[in-house]
């Protein structure tokens, strides 16, 4: 959270909400025998609304989460599940925490999207609290900004127990004297960087990235005859786009070659 | 209602069958971003792009190891880290299956060495950097080349020794 000026004892934070041990066991109760057949409230704590679009996405035919009985009720009186999305804002700490009370134990929360696990891009706002998890108990953490719609049924089977969770925690430490490799060696590095900039410049980095691979393996690989290679490679292409970036690598590569 | 059933076999079915099989995503679908920690030199690009600070990059206490974080939680998925990469060791994969119960396996980390000083002792870069910057330079030949001993100093020996340089020239100038 961003230091500001405004001491923070004057601001007012809640105290996290904790489950109760009775409450908990009911919840591992409910876990074990529902599976299936839950009813949603979601909460926007201060989204860009980003979130809700997808939620109401999951439920469209494509993806049809009512197969699996998953509906977004009106109510948080009528539900088993808590979606909050957005990031926990000090306008809506209220609001969220009446959600929460308003909701029948036992009861599963989920923190949804990017803002909602841990503020996002929101994250040192000065109006942003964090996620979620400053003032209630989290169940699953559904990361994504936003998560589509199948990240969305994932987390509900998470959350249900139906599935298990794929991301673990990981530290590397990279083995001492471990080279990062040069890229293309058999082609000069400035040369190698002149393709390279000039296909995302032409293509974007995503695009151009993948361009500039291609025309970069056609003439690592036949060494004698370079503009054959490079001809072959634009009279195959079917693409205009992408043969109209090849010609423009092929000028490039001509203003560098060398008399010797 | 057999024509409703015809009609029905007729149009399909639109619903993806994604919990029970699995779900491919399109191509250029921004999920997961993949950290390839072999390919990576801790420069830091991607930590300095980050939009939403979920890419870090944190010195331990003795400035012996530099350690580069992802929190998943934060991260927004636009592809910035990949686009600075100069390395193309970070990648954003079709990976989308991120939930998780516990806030902490969010979190992915990698740490590397970072060199000293030849001069001075300082620690200074990552070691992996330094190295392939090295590499690099004596492949580029010329000019570049000529400098290489250097890397083994850090920015403030660097300059003290330039501004030697450069008062030593003066002087000789103003002699002849």
């Amino acid at each position: 959270m961003l230091e500001n000026d405004f001491p923070s004892q004057l601001q007012w934070r809640p105290d996290p909400v904790a489950l109760d041990a009775k409450v908990a066991e009911a919840k591992e109760r409910l876990l074990g025998s529902i599976k299936r057949s839950v009813y949603v409230y979601r909460v926007d704590c201060g989204g860009c609304n980003g979130c809700e679009i997808e939620i109401f996405a999951t439920i469209t035919a494509v993806f049809d989460a009512e197969r699996f009985g998953i509906k977004v009720v009106p109510s948080p009186r009528h539900a088993d599940v808590l979606l909050y999305t957005g990031a926990m804002t000090r306008a809506m700490r209220e609001p969220a925490l009446r959600a929460y009370h308003a909701a029948p134990d036992p009861k599963i929360v989920m923190a949804y999207g990017a803002c909602g696990c841990t503020g996002g891009i929101f994250h040192d706002n000065y109006c942003v609290w964090g996620g979620t998890d400053p003032i209630l108990p989290v169940d699953v953490y559904v990361p994504g900004c936003p998560p589509s719609p199948p990240a969305t049924i994932f987390g509900f089977a998470c959350a249900l127990g139906l599935l298990d969770q794929k991301l673990h925690e990981s530290h590397h430490v990279a083995p001492v004297g471990e080279e990062a490799p040069v890229a293309f060696p058999a082609i000069p590095y400035k040369v190698r960087t002149a393709f390279e900039r000039e296909a995302r410049r032409m293509s974007g980095y995503y695009y151009g990235k993948q361009i500039v691979d291609e025309f970069m393996m056609a003439i690592a690989k036949d060494r004698v005859n370079v503009f054959g290679a490079v001809d072959a490679l634009i009279d195959g292409e079917a693409d205009m786009r992408k043969k109209a970036v090849f010609m423009d690598l092929k000028t490039l590569l001509l203003s560098k070659v060398v008399d010797e | 209602m057999l024509k409703l059933f015809k009609e029905i076999r007729r149009a399909g079915d639109a619903t993806v069958g994604y919990p029970f099989q699995p779900l491919e995503m399109p191509a250029g679908f921004r999920g997961k971003p993949e950290h390839n920690e072999k390919l990576c030199i801790a420069c830091g690009a991607c930590a300095i792009a980050c939009p939403a600070n979920a890419i870090t990059m944190e010195l331990n206490a003795d400035q012996s190891l530099i350690t580069w974080d992802i929190s998943y939680g934060r991260c927004i998925f636009c592809g910035r880290c990949q686009e600075v990469c100069p390395l193309f060791a970070i990648k954003l994969t079709g990976e989308f299956e991120l939930a998780v119960k516990n806030k902490g396996d969010l979190r992915e980390s990698c740490s590397y060495a970072v060199v000293q000083c030849a001069r001075c002792g300082r620690p200074y870069a990552p070691a992996k950097e330094v190295d392939y910057a090295r590499r690099v330079l004596a492949s580029v030949g010329g000019v570049a080349a000529t400098d290489i001993e250097k890397l083994d100093l850090c920015l403030d020996c660097r300059r003290a020794d330039d501004a030697e340089a450069f008062q030593k020239q003066a002087r000789e100038r103003k002699g002849a």
